[in-house]
């Protein structure tokens, strides 16, 4: 039986029969079916996420006219990271002008609200050169990162401490006093960033402390919206499941704890965010067909329900892509273009 | 009339005072301290895994209904019969050596305790020769392994084959768990199970003790 190339989610390399692929790729579809409780993928679904992984082509893409918006978090960051030393304004130009890329989003270092609120000033007149310099729609963004928040990083009583303690309603209480100064300085540094021309607010990683810092996102994407109503927020998943670190909270009436991302989207349209950024995460010990039918029956679900638009998170381990620092073309291109032509999406 | 079906909501609920309550009452009501213990406070408990396995309920709310089992077990025990002894069985539990991380083996130690087992927790970074040792003090029928970290995970091979040296690895079940760990590992390293969460290491442990 003819063997071919494939990897496994930690981008290892192995040979795999058609057979072995198509039962990852339902295997994969289910599981994410039964965790989410929404549809696998249909048979034509599968048989073409099994011809593009026994193509024999090194790249796969979409047919002309189904391209989607490819936009980038923290890129200006990234670009720097591999060791090309630009500074800022010069990272977003090579994404724009050499890279193509549709949308982009200034960034700190620190990369989260709380250490960019007392240098904001600062950051302010590197992010009006950066628009004069672009051309591409611009987002200010960093993560709301509720765990800064916590001691020894922040005022308030570490959750994680007081748990294991048997305070359960204290560290909840420390969740949720730790969620409104988060609120304040997402307002805080969005409302600035907005006022100095930005096109949008990325609050990217939503959700990575949980369910609190999930509810600290909406609230304060409602509360720019209330202030600013034609301002563009873009909310971006940590992970693809809200987890219940609180584990009571609700937004709207609904809890947060345990939704997956075609319950997240709800909420996000619910406070008034833009664009949505949903996420499946990968499994380095399952094969790369595994977590792809996986990554699209949850970003499949998402994106039929939505009514705002959604860019799935495609990149290392997330939406079929495998662990690696530099994740190689094949599964990159196999994913993407699997995913744009499969899911009802406007942009990766 | 006491209501054993109300107990077990307001134990899911994770409700203490209501727990404690209605335990007492029934036991004033002269129903039998079995019964509440085990129509009411280990139904309840076994929905808590099931509904943790599933995804619908998470840690803080494992804890309060955990935390709502003790305080109700405290109340039965003098009552219960020496046939009628809530120990299910005894496990020796612990991180493996070099490994710091214990919420997971916490988490677990709770669920299994609330389950009726006695358990020797032997804490974080624990040494094989430990294990082996707690094993032939306690006679116990279980032992739990734990690791977070990749590098730790070598250590449970290690606390398998010391048992196995020692004398008491037919004794004893060896499950294991922790982020890095699965099934192929635990079949690999020769462990008797793996469960991926607390509410499975709860069930799998009351399996292998039937």
């Amino acid at each position: 039986m003819d063997q071919f190339f494939h990897r496994m989610g930690d981008g290892s390399a192995v040979q795999m029969t058609a057979k072995q692929i198509m039962a990852d790729l339902v295997e994969g579809s289910e599981d994410a079916a039964d965790r989410g409780k929404i549809p696998p993928l249909a048979k034509e679904e599968y048989d073409y996420l099994l011809d593009i992984f026994c193509s024999p082509h090194k790249f796969i893409s979409v047919e002309p006219g189904r391209e989607v918006i490819l936009t980038y978090d923290a890129a200006t960051l990234k670009i720097r990271r591999v060791g090309v030393h630009v500074d800022r304004i010069q990272a977003l130009q090579i994404y724009e002008k050499i890279m193509g890329a549709d949308t982009m989003e200034l960034a700190h270092v620190d990369y989260s609200y709380k250490p960019v609120k007392p240098i904001a000033t600062f950051e302010q007149p590197i992010l009006e050169q950066a628009l004069l310099a672009t051309h591409i729609p611009l987002f200010y963004g960093a993560q709301p990162n509720l765990g800064l928040y916590s001691q020894p990083d922040g005022p308030f009583p570490n959750p994680s401490e007081l748990m294991p303690m048997g305070k359960i309603k204290e560290a909840q209480e420390s969740y949720e006093a730790a969620l409104e100064d988060l609120v304040k300085d997402i307002v805080f540094v969005g409302s600035l960033m907005y006022e100095s021309g930005a096109d949008g607010i990325n609050l990217d990683t939503a959700g990575a402390a949980g369910d609190a810092d999930f509810l600290a996102t909406l609230i304060a994407t409602e509360k720019l919206k209330a202030k600013y109503p034609d301002i563009c927020i873009e909310i971006g998943m940590a992970g693809e499941f809200v987890l219940g670190m609180h584990s009571q909270l609700t937004y709207k009436g609904e809890r947060l704890a345990g939704m997956y991302a075609h319950q997240q989207v709800k909420m996000a349209e619910a406070a008034g965010a833009t664009i949505f950024g949903p996420v499946s995460n990968t499994n380095t010990s399952k094969s790369a067909a595994w977590n792809l039918a996986r990554a699209i029956t949850f970003m499949k679900a998402c994106g039929e329900i939505a009514n705002i638009p959604i860019h799935p998170n495609m990149g290392m381990g997330v939406g079929g892509v495998t662990v690696n620092d530099q994740p190689p073309v094949d599964v990159v291109s196999r994913s993407s273009a699997a995913m744009t032509t499969l899911c009802r999406l406007d942009g990766l | 009339m006491a209501d054993l079906n109300t107990i077990t909501q307001a134990l899911i609920a994770g409700d203490k005072d209501q727990v404690t309550g209605l335990v007492q009452k029934a036991v004033d009501e002269n129903v039998a301290a079995n019964k509440i213990l085990n129509e009411g406070l280990i139904k309840g408990m076994d929905i808590v895994g099931d509904r943790m396995q599933e995804g619908d309920m998470f840690i803080p709310e494992v804890l309060m209904s955990a935390r709502a089992m003790s305080a109700a077990v405290a109340i039965l025990k003098p009552l219960l019969g020496e046939d009628e002894s809530v120990v299910t069985g005894k496990v020796v539990i612990g991180t493996a050596k070099g490994d710091m991380h214990d919420i997971g083996k916490n988490l677990v130690s709770m669920m299994l305790e609330s389950a009726g087992f006695e358990i020797i927790d032997l804490g974080v970074d624990v040494a094989p020769e430990q294990f082996v040792q707690a094993v032939k003090d306690h006679q116990a029928q279980i032992v739990g392994l734990s690791a977070l970290l990749t590098t730790t995970m070598p250590m449970m091979q290690t606390t398998i084959d010391a048992l196995k040296q020692s004398g008491v690895r037919e004794q004893v079940k060896v499950l294991i768990g922790g982020a890095p760990v699965n099934q192929e590992f635990a079949d690999k390293i020769g462990a008797d199970g793996y469960a991926p969460d607390a509410g499975s290491a709860s069930k799998l442990a009351k399996q292998i003790m039937s």
